[in-house]
């Protein structure tokens, strides 16, 4: 069953040309899809829109059954809880400690109050201290955020994002600030969560090389719209300049490079 | 609560054109106050009418007030305790209007946060809060003292008015510390707006907050101070007033000096000892 559901996703900021043109794909549990496409051709958006952080113009996107469009406040806060969202600046309270940050992770699962007062159960804090062991930073728990490398920042988001026990997680170019040795351990790590934890990843890259290795499907997008949707073996060299080209029949009026990552 | 807009991760930069610029309007601006202010003192002091006073005699007798109240402290009409006790009721005051200002600049600040609260929201709060501040404490007291009668009451609710206003800015400014993207990746977990700003922009920036309350109460002790002599509010200010002003008593004068002095040294180097110590907990 498809556990997400795009069909004919539309957003306009206020430019002439659409972010997102009439996306529609769907993706199953466990599958871990990667997003590639030139800088401003409309990725982040398209994570955004999944969980509303952006809300599309026009069409419909269903999670798990349940269309996310409509949602009022508390439902899409509801849904909001099993999707997990890791981001290229890594989005952390850097002046709080990484346990602390980790069990940020929870809040949505807990009353306002609850919430408010910081107060999380026994097994919060013992699976948030189990998920950062995981990922390899049991040295750092009561560190502030501010003192780690990018890879460890960058380990600390997936490890709140775990916490949540999320049925999605979204990656915006996780790698995208990060050397290439701890591009490696992020990326391994994101695999092993699709395959053992059976959590469906979607992940925006810049690297084609990247996606073709980790990723089970890729979608290209070109200026908001689906230019390729398949498989790895699929993405010929063809294929993959079109996902890239600048097409010179269109009227090229690009805000793109001001959101250059 | 706040609308969330597809700000996307990146950070959108422009550069700034103006600092190229050598001299622009606020330059310029500093200039001429400046000039003007030049002549002006200098027309003043060429056509000054000192025609009655002797300069040097006048010196002296300055001088020798000064070492009267600096030399020779002491007290007709209080006693040690008295005076002790008289500067735990200005501290009071002073404790008191930091503390009323503090809770409420705490939601005002948040509401003023261009990271938490929609932006016509915090234009507002922020003019309004400038405009109070624009205008002296003391000035405060006496408007209030219009409906509320000269004295304490007065002199409570206006300093609190001026500390809401001041603190409201400096709080506002330390939330707005934690990136608007950090509390978007919150909000997308699925925590709420008070979740996301009790258990991470507070926390972030609770050094901040209280240095800043610190530092509005030692402002608010000097104001204390002040509010017992000018507003008749009670508290060692008010003996000030009455040394100065009604017993002309020079020495008791500089005891009350003395006393002021040393409580501020105490406030000083306790608000010193925590902040160094805040700094090593965060
Ligand atoms: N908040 C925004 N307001 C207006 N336009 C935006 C905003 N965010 C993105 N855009 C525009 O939408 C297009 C797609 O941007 P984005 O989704 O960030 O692409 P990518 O993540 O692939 O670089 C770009 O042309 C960009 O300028
Ligand atoms: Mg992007």
């Amino acid at each position: 069953m498809a556990l997400l559901e795009l069909k004919n996703v539309t957003k306009h900021y206020n430019g002439i040309a659409p972010a997102l043109d009439d996306v529609s794909f769907s993706v199953n549990e466990g599958e871990f899809v990667s997003i590639i496409g030139s800088s401003g051709s409309g990725k982040t958006t398209l994570l955004r829109c999944i969980n509303r952080m952006v809300e599309a113009t026009s069409g419909e996107i269903a999670f798990g059954g349940i269309v996310v469009s409509r949602l009022g406040k508390m439902e899409l806060r509801q849904v909001r809880t099993k999707i997990g969202m890791i981001f290229q600046q890594f989005n952390l309270v850097d002046r709080m400690s990484v346990i602390e940050n980790v069990l940020h992770g929870r809040l949505g699962h807990k009353s306002t109050l609850a919430g408010v007062l910081g107060i999380y159960t026994r097994e919060e804090r013992w699976q948030a201290l189990r998920i950062i062991q995981m990922l390899g930073l049991d040295q750092q728990v009561y560190q502030r955020c501010d003192q780690l490398s990018g890879g460890q920042k960058q380990r600390v988001g997936i490890a709140r994002a775990l916490v949540q026990n999320p049925k999605l997680i979204l990656c915006d170019e996780p790698i995208a600030s990060l050397d290439p040795s701890s591009a490696k351990t992020i990326m391994d790590h994101l695999r092993s969560i699709c395959t053992e934890l059976g959590v469906t990843l979607i992940i925006s890259l810049h690297q084609v090389d990247v996606a073709l290795k980790y990723t089970d499907r890729i979608i290209g997008l070109n200026r908001g719209i689906v230019v390729f949707d398949g498989p790895p073996g699929e993405l010929t060299s063809q294929r993959s300049a079109e996902i890239y080209a600048k097409e010179p029949k269109d009227v090229n009026i690009d805000l793109g490079e001001r959101n250059a990552s | 609560m706040i609308e969330i807009k597809g700000i996307g991760t990146e950070q959108f930069s422009s550069p700034n054109l103006n600092t190229a610029k050598p001299l622009d309007r606020a330059a310029l601006a500093i200039r001429l106050t400046l000039l003007v202010l030049a002549v002006t003192t200098i027309y003043a002091l060429l056509t000054i009418n000192a025609n009655g006073i002797d300069m040097p005699k006048a010196i002296l007798d300055t001088l020798s007030t000064l070492r009267t109240i600096f030399f020779q402290p002491y007290s007709y009409h209080f006693t040690v305790w008295q005076g002790f006790w008289e500067i735990v009721i200005t501290l009071g005051l002073a404790f008191l209007t930091t503390l009323f200002g503090g809770v409420i600049a705490l939601f005002l600040g948040l509401m003023a946060a261009q990271n938490l609260a929609p932006k016509w929201l915090t234009n507002v709060i922020k003019s309004v809060v400038a405009f109070i501040r624009a205008v002296p404490s003391i000035l405060w007291v006496l408007i209030f003292a219009v409906a509320a009668g000269l004295g304490s009451t007065a002199a409570v609710i206006g300093l609190t008015f001026h500390s809401v206003a001041y603190l409201t800015k400096a709080y506002s400014e330390s939330f707005e510390d934690l990136d608007r993207s950090v509390i978007e990746a919150l909000m997308a977990t699925g925590a709420n707006w008070w979740q996301v700003v009790f258990q991470a922009v507070i926390p972030s920036s609770a050094t901040y907050l209280l240095s800043w309350t610190f530092l509005r109460f030692e402002i608010n002790f000097s104001n204390a101070v002040a509010m017992g002599a000018a507003a008749g509010a009670a508290g060692i200010g008010f003996d000030l007033f009455m040394a100065s002003e009604f017993y002309f008593n020079l020495h008791e004068v500089g005891l009350v000096t003395y006393f002021i002095l040393a409580f501020a040294i105490i406030l000083e180097v306790l608000a010193t000892n925590m902040k160094s110590r805040l700094m090593k907990q965060a």
